[in-house]
């Protein structure tokens, strides 16, 4: 781990896991809500946002140049891309668009520094298809780096998600896990 | 099912130019069981591919049709594919998807099989007081009866009543030949990593969909504006370009197999094969050009009844094992190219997670569509009018291209094309060689 990071103690720490606490809700809210620019903008430019591919029963996908991912994104660019086909209105997925709830808990601290956030947290997500009446929850598990430049607000620079029940559902998206 | 159910299940008369499948033929559970005897435990099914056994004692598992099987190599480097149940109580012997290990024990009791599949351990066998006909009879696990490689993909048939499968596969070898050649040593391999899915529509809204060039600009359509905006932003890699018409076409094969290509004059994106135009320039002296033009073409090939491998700006293996009339699981693999760089394979794979992954930006539309089938067959409106583009085009159409793979395909079509294009062919009659297999094997079934 980064030396520049270190364990949470005393009113930086309760700081450092307010601010991730704060960020991880906001992102889940603005995806229930629909809202997606607000959503992007949680995210800085060179963002990463990733979801590996299990590997076997017990190992996921570590290296996404030479191992298949779910998903694998390197830039907020390829995430704005996502929400175009989403806004497009042509994508037969959002013709309807599925109703989400993000319900979000065990939200761990694990290392901050000035600029610097990590976090780790749980989630159910459920998905409601109103085309098919079919209610599906995705259990993933959420870790956040979070970072700001100066003063500037906190932004998420890498999400990656753990899809534990990986046998899918027909659609799956960033919405949706 | 007898031959006059069977054809008012399909209508294959084109001498009227009828062509129909009746919407039983996806909604009817007697239908899909008659399916599953017939079909995916009547005639070779892709299992997977021999890289996945990349040394001794390696397994993987899986289903043919209805049935859990197990694939092993033996100690001598001998590949079977066993069916996975214990012979004592039947149980499930092998519960992992893959891995390395020279014995299998039942949970359940202890039996114990060797990578041959034979039984080498009945626990407490001298104390069990067996009668004779027990200890003289086979404990080993039940071989497939019918087990085949081609170019590294393999086959099993769990009726053992079917051809080699160099003759089932016929002359749609020449387009699994197009996709392993691409590899300095002939091989391909799954890349790490792969996605299960469902939807809820019967499989062969699968197996039609993977033959149909028609849907792309109307179903994907807000993916070909993702790619028109990539390509104002720049490509990189060798474009491939043909001096040839554009036109899209197809082969239809015996034994249900059928395969779409197009021919572009521009492509707006690279292929992992020609990333690098010094790559391209060696398959090209390796192969010959005209093979080398054929590699750089989309081809969508299906392999009855449960194997499609698309080849474009990255290649996709894809099976499916049907749950029931309105439920199908597929499972897709990244397809890689054994000895291309490490920048093509990364090409590859992210190429890959974009259109082909079920979360990328196309497959889920496909599946969205599938069950939006599924359910409008439930409206009694009778024939589809789905089996009509191509129906009046000569079924020779396109003899040269035949003529340069040196194929004899059963019919081969050939129109208009154009990238994504609404005013492109979208041929409809290679759907045709699976509804005829369909038949055939049905009928073979009821008549055994």
């Amino acid at each position: 781990m980064n030396a520049t990071l270190h364990v949470p103690d005393g009113t930086v720490g309760a700081f450092a896991r307010a601010v991730a606490s704060d960020l991880i809700l906001t992102e889940a809210h603005e995806l229930d809500s629909r809202n997606w620019a607000a959503w992007l903008a949680l995210y800085s430019v060179d963002a990463k946002f990733w979801m590996p591919a299990w590997l076997d029963e017990n190992a996921q996908s570590d290296d996404p140049n030479t191992q298949v991912s779910l998903i694998y994104h390197e830039s907020r660019l390829e995430l704005e891309e996502r929400v175009d086909r989403v806004n497009s209105l042509k994508s037969i997925t959002t013709m309807p668009l599925p109703r989400t709830i993000h319900v979000i808990g065990g939200i761990r601290l694990l290392a901050h520094s000035e600029d610097r956030i990590q976090a780790s947290s749980s989630a159910n997500v459920h998905v409601y298809d109103p085309r098919t009446s079919d209610h599906h929850i995705a259990a993933v598990r959420y870790s956040h780096t979070l970072s700001r430049t100066g003063d500037g607000p906190w932004l998420i620079t890498c999400k990656t998600i753990s899809l534990i029940n990986d046998r899918m559902p027909s659609v799956v998206d960033f919405y949706t896990v | 099912m007898d031959v006059e159910r069977l054809n008012t299940l399909v209508e294959d008369r084109p001498e009227d130019d009828i062509f129909a499948v009746n919407s039983a033929v996806f909604t009817d559970e007697a239908i899909f069981a008659a399916e599953m005897a017939a079909i995916f435990e009547g005639t070779w099914i892709y299992v997977g591919l021999d890289s996945q056994l990349p040394e001794p004692h390696s397994f993987f598992t899986t289903y043919i049709g209805r049935q859990p099987v197990i694939v092993m190599k033996d100690g001598d480097g001998q590949v079977g594919c066993f069916l996975n149940t214990c012979r004592h109580r039947g149980t499930l012997l092998c519960p992992y998807k893959h891995g390395c290990q020279k014995i299998h024990v039942c949970r359940y009791h202890g039996w114990s099989y060797n990578t041959g599949g034979e039984n080498v351990f009945v626990t407490a066998e001298a104390t069990g007081q067996y009668a004779a006909s027990f200890t003289e009879a086979d404990h080993d696990l039940v071989k497939v009866p019918r087990f085949e490689s081609y170019r590294g993909l393999l086959f099993a048939s769990l009726n053992a009543d079917v051809p080699s499968l160099s003759e089932h596969l016929g002359d749609a070898k020449v387009f699994i030949d197009l996709v392993v050649d691409q590899s300095p040593v002939g091989k391909i391999e799954y890349v790490p990593g792969e996605t299960t899915y469902t939807f809820n529509g019967n499989w062969k809204l699968q197996f039609e969909n993977g033959l149909d060039f028609y849907h792309f600009s109307s179903t994907h359509s807000s993916y070909v504006d993702i790619l028109a905006e990539r390509a104002k932003r720049g490509t990189i890699g060798v474009l491939p370009s043909e001096d040839e018409p554009e036109a899209q076409g197809s082969f239809n094969f015996h034994r249900g197999h059928a395969v779409n290509w197009s021919i572009l004059s521009q492509s707006i994106f690279s292929r992992p094969l020609c990333l690098e135009q010094d790559a391209l320039d060696a398959v090209r002296a390796r192969v010959g050009a005209t093979r080398a033009k054929w590699m750089l073409r989309q081809r969508n090939l299906t392999i009855y009844p449960n194997l499609q491998i698309i080849d474009i700006n990255s290649a996709q293996i894809r099976t499916w094992r049907p749950l029931s009339a309105h439920k199908t699981e597929m499972t897709s693999h990244c397809l890689g190219i054994v000895g291309e760089s490490a920048a093509a394979r990364r090409f590859r794979i992210r190429g890959y997670e974009d259109f082909f992954n079920p979360p990328g930006l196309a497959s889920s539309d496909d599946n969205a569509m599938y069950e939006l089938c599924q359910a409008g067959y439930a409206a009694e409106a009778g024939p589809r009018q789905g089996y009509a583009r191509g129906m009046a085009s000569r079924p020779g159409a396109a003899q040269k291209q035949a003529d340069e793979l040196n194929i004899s395909p059963v019919e081969s079509a050939i129109g208009v094309g154009k990238a994504f294009g609404a005013k492109a062919f979208g041929g409809e009659t290679n759907f045709f060689p699976g509804y005829r297999e369909w038949k055939r094997l049905l009928q073979k079934e009821s008549a055994r």
